[in-house]
């Protein structure tokens, strides 16, 4: 049994004139220790899916309907009250902002102790050596020193590896990290990302990484899936993925970075942008957008199909799996 | 022109304003209540039983009969007399004209010089802004009320009571308009910085307009509906205002009641058991301000502008 | 850090100097001491000679001069009417109206608080809907209005019997709006317990206390839903900033995120905005001192502007002014030096 498993997600956005759905069958398991990375343009509802995982999406948001089985339990269904023993505790989070994230107020060292007396019941000195302990796991420079000063006064490095070092307090199975680096000096961004991938892998921690990087996706995960328009497109190993993508704009994502074009040369880009969730076409979402689209692009949403280890959602890719039996049966 | 007005006419009525005011049961009881005072105290000449002003209309003898449906009131004063035996009704409907004549001034009076000190410090930045809104804040943390108490009371020591009393309208008008003028340069302030940045102004600007003509035809009209929420607000501010510097002696005389006098006259015999001079008065005057007030919180809600905040 | 506290007392003490002149330009153009000093038949050329002995036909400047040097030690002249000096009637005068405005401050703070918070957490609850429609309805009475409504069903009483007489609590309640007198509406008492200096305090003895209850809840009542609608138009802004997600995401529970991580946030702006409407409250003891008779600053005030007594009005506008200019600077410098947050993120500033 995998450790998380959703299953046919749906998430809803409650707003005047009807709702607005911002994910629509949304179905992914994750594994003990293993990465997974979640890819896509903003707004394709990979911060959506992060934050229904532990039921925390924004008001007027909800979850319409699907299950999050955690350990075989549905977090979708549970009361706020048993959602609480799994938030921080075996599920831990790490926001987008480190600016944003901590609470100006108060210091480092209550916003630590107080997500460590929420769940045990230990004394205060107790829960304040562990928090010590795991500020000197992420390499803060004089971490005593820490525990007593404001967020303001740390740089925003150190301040996402204290959100790092809160995350890890209490042991969690799943790590949710909803872009960690996107915030960062450039600089440090890689400094980051080592020191979360290396203390995940040490303290065998299952990561959800969510981010537009697809060279931070190709580094650090085992697996990835790709978000459009709040559906999933394509999802398998990621190495296959990035080798060989198989939807047509998992492609483009891949054809657009950098790397993959000559000095001078201009990048690529997809034509036009990603709908808004008030008007989404018919059909395959990407439809206004590919290439390849067909009639029947338009009509209808493609089932999933399998192309090696990857599952992939286009009539295009399933033609050609089509046609390719087809001409292994005419050869045998 | 005709089609014109006509097309005008039908793109109110397709208009997010209008939809959202007809849905709004709220606003639309208090649009009817008060475009009802609004229009009762500009004919009070023609709806009013007598006319408060000519004292060869009142008796003596009259004085404080109660209001219909209490002990020894009188038919023909339907919400009884003052102490001076003039018909409250009467006193009230032309009280209301004058209060709503000084709100109305006031906030004309302070949307001026707001507009003009916020466009001026808006756009010109600097010194000017500096200047302007140091003297804004200053008086804003004295409070409007205290000022206006202050240049009331300076100016009724320097002219005089009788004086004061003939001019006393036009004295309102301008202690109010000048106490309050720093809440509309600060929201125009704030949206003209906002409007500043946008690309039409530069547009305007590479075309070689001069500054004033990008301050009044280009920048002003963008920033309307924050000044036209905020007034809304003012005018019920500016009657409170009036009624509590009359209420204080500072403002309208006796002969020539408004809200305010009215309440203060009234006061004095509250203690005799004459509650309605004072409270039916203090009635109109609560609900007058109460519709206002009503009225600028769903323009606020409609137009979601960028107000000055704190 | 140092800069910051110099440019604001710098700034204190401008403004300080602008009221100064105000001031002083009301006295010179109102006041003519002369007129006090001598009668009638005094002729026009002693007048000059008084004139002259007492430096009125100086140059504006040094005139000015003369009126800040005194101002600077205690001296704004006598008071017309009382014959002593203006700054010895405030003194006596000051206590009462700040006994006032601590009333009203404890009871904004006691009623403000809780009701903003609850309202914020639930905005859907009736109970929020009924307390924010009293509060609009709030802002739109005058504070003299609701001391005059409030002197009648308190303190003359009402001759109607609202409540059913056939229940107990209906009877207790005609009988406690009908009785004449209940509370008091005049003045302070007789019984006032003496502090210090001139300081009589109303706050420990019953009538003192009995006398305290209408003007202080008239007072607050102008403020109260202004700091109702403040705290939670500032509490719903909080709750629905990252860190409050994050908090929830921490798995604490709602009571701790309300009251310590949203709370905590909520207050700070407040205070400031506090603060300074704490000052602002002294302009509104000129209204309800008025109504109550209270022989507090604001209604000396008002009897000098009617008893012309020119030295009286100026003594007060110095003195509101500086209570002002303090309130302002301790305020700022508060929010500066215990909030660095503010200015060190940039944020909110």
């Amino acid at each position: 049994m995998a450790l998380l498993e959703v299953k046919n997600l749906d998430v809803r956005f409650a707003v005047r004139g009807g709702d607005l759905t911002a994910l629509r069958g949304i179905s992914f398991t994750l594994d003990k220790g293993e990465r997974l990375g979640l890819v896509g343009e903003s707004g394709a509802g990979k911060s959506v899916a992060a934050f229904s995982v532990l039921n925390l999406i924004a008001k007027p948001g909800y979850i319409a309907g699907g299950q999050i089985l955690f350990e075989g339990k549905d977090l979708a269904a549970m009361s706020e009250r048993e959602l609480r023993k799994i938030r921080g505790n075996r599920i831990a989070m790490i926001f987008q902002d480190p600016m944003m994230t901590l609470n100006p107020v108060l210091t480092i060292g209550t916003q630590m102790v107080e997500a460590i007396l929420a769940q045990r019941k230990i004394s205060k000195k107790e829960a304040r050596a562990i928090a010590l302990d795991r500020l000197q796991k992420v390499q803060i420079p004089s971490p005593e020193k820490r525990l007593d000063q404001y967020p303001h006064e740390l740089s925003g490095g150190m301040r996402q590896r204290v959100i790092i070092a809160i995350a890890l307090l209490l042991d969690p199975e799943i790590i949710i990290a909803d872009e960690p680096t996107t915030a960062l000096d450039v600089t440090i961004q890689a400094e980051i990302m080592d020191l979360l991938l290396n203390l995940c892998e040490q303290e065998n921690v299952a990561l959800m990484l969510i981010t537009h990087d697809l060279g931070v996706v190709s580094q650090v995960t085992q697996r990835m899936l790709v978000m459009y328009s709040g559906r999933i497109i394509e999802q398998g190993p990621t190495r296959e993925i990035i080798n060989d993508a198989q939807h047509p704009y998992t492609q483009g994502l891949i054809n657009a970075l950098p790397q993959m074009g000559e000095p001078g040369e201009r990048l690529f880009q997809i034509p036009g942008s990603m709908p808004s969730l008030k008007n989404v076409p018919s059909g395959c979402p990407f439809h206004p957008r590919c290439n390849f689209a067909t009639e029947q692009c338009k009509q209808s949403m493609p089932e999933y199909v399998r192309s090696g280890n990857v599952d992939v959602a286009c009539y295009e890719v399933a033609n050609l799996i089509e046609q390719e039996k087809r001409m292994q049966e005419a050869e045998s | 022109m005709t089609t014109a007005t006509v097309s005008r006419w039908d793109r109110f009525r397709e208009s997010f304003f209008w939809y959202s005011f007809k849905r709004d049961k709220v606003a639309i009881a208090s649009f009817a209540v008060l475009l009802l005072m609004v229009l009762a105290a500009v004919f009070a000449p023609l709806l009013a039983p007598t006319d408060p002003y000519d004292l060869a209309q009142i008796n003596i003898m009259n004085s404080e009969l109660p209001p219909v449906g209490l002990d020894g009131a009188d038919s023909a004063f339907p919400l009884g007399t003052d102490a001076q035996g003039r018909d409250l009704l009467s006193t009230i409907l032309y009280g209301t004209r004058v209060s709503l004549m000084i709100g109305f001034g006031a906030v004309v009076l302070q949307a001026f010089l707001g507009i003009l000190f916020g466009l001026l410090a808006g756009y010109l930045g600097g010194k000017v802004d500096a200047i302007l809104m140091r003297i804004a804040d200053v008086q804003l943390s004295f409070s409007t009320l205290m000022v206006a108490i202050i240049v009331g009371a300076v100016f009724k020591a320097s002219f005089g009571n009788l004086m004061f009393g003939e001019i006393a309208i036009y004295m309102l008008i301008f202690i109010i308009g000048v106490a309050e003028w720093p809440q509309i340069a600060r929201t125009v302030r704030a949206s003209v910085l906002a409007e500043k940045k946008k690309e039409y102004v530069d547009a305007a600007k590479v075309m070689g307009f001069g500054t004033r003509r990008i301050m009044f035809r280009h920048i002003l009209p963008n920033t309307l509906s924050p000044i036209f929420v905020i007034a809304t607000v003012q005018i019920a501010n500016a009657i409170i205002s009036e009624a509590a510097l009359s209420f204080l002696g500072l403002g309208m005389p006796e002969t020539q009641p408004s809200l305010g006098s009215l309440i203060k006259s009234g006061f004095d015999y509250i203690q005799s058991g004459s509650w309605w001079i004072t409270l039916i008065p203090g009635l109109v005057l609560v609900v007058l301000v109460l519709v206002i007030n009503l009225l600028g919180d769903w323009l606020r809600d409609v137009m979601n502008p960028r107000l000055y905040k704190g | 850090m140092l800069a910051f506290l110099v440019q604001r007392i710098s700034q204190a003490l401008l403004v300080m100097f602008v009221i100064s002149v105000i001031a002083f330009a009301i006295q010179d153009g109102l006041g003519d001491p002369l007129q006090e000093m001598v009668g009638m038949s005094v002729s026009e050329e002693e007048r000059e000679a008084i004139r002259e002995e007492l430096g009125l036909n100086d140059p504006m400047v040094v005139q000015y001069l003369r009126f800040a040097g005194n101002a600077l030690q205690g001296d704004l002249g006598n008071s017309y009417f009382y014959s002593k000096p203006t700054l010895e009637v405030i003194a006596e005068h000051l206590p009462a109206t700040l006994e006032l405005v601590i009333g009203a401050s404890l009871i904004i703070v006691f009623l403000s608080v809780p009701i903003g918070v609850y309202a914020a957490i639930r905005p859907q609850a009736w109970l929020s809907k009924f307390f924010m429609g009293v509060s609009t309805v709030g802002i739109s009475i005058p504070v003299f209005l609701t001391a005059i409504v409030l002197i009648q069903l308190f303190s003359i009483g009402v001759r109607v019997e609202w409540f059913p007489a056939d229940t107990g609590w209906g009877q207790w309640l005609n009988g406690f709006f009908t009785t004449e007198g209940g509370l008091p509406s005049y003045g302070r008492g007789d019984e006032l317990t003496h502090l210090f200096g001139t300081w009589e305090s109303g706050f420990f003895t019953g009538t003192g206390l009995m006398h305290l209850v209408l003007p202080c809840v008239s007072l607050a009542s102008i403020m109260l839903p202004l700091f109702i609608r403040l705290i939670r138009a500032e509490m719903m802004e909080v709750l629905q900033s990252d860190y409050i997600r994050y908090a929830r995401a921490k798995g604490l529970g709602a009571g701790r995120i309300n009251f310590l991580h949203a709370l905590k946030n909520t207050m700070l702006p407040v205070i400031t905005v506090g603060g300074v409407q704490i000052g602002i409250m002294v302009a509104y003891t000129i209204l309800t001192e008025t109504v109550f008779q209270w022989p507090g600053v604001g209604l000396m005030f008002l009897e000098a502007i009617t008893r012309s007594d020119i030295p009286l009005i100026v003594a007060y506008l110095m003195v509101v002014g500086l209570i002002f200019v303090i309130t302002n600077t301790v305020v700022d410098l508060v929010y500066g030096l215990v909030n660095p947050t503010v200015k060190l993120t940039g944020k909110k500033a």
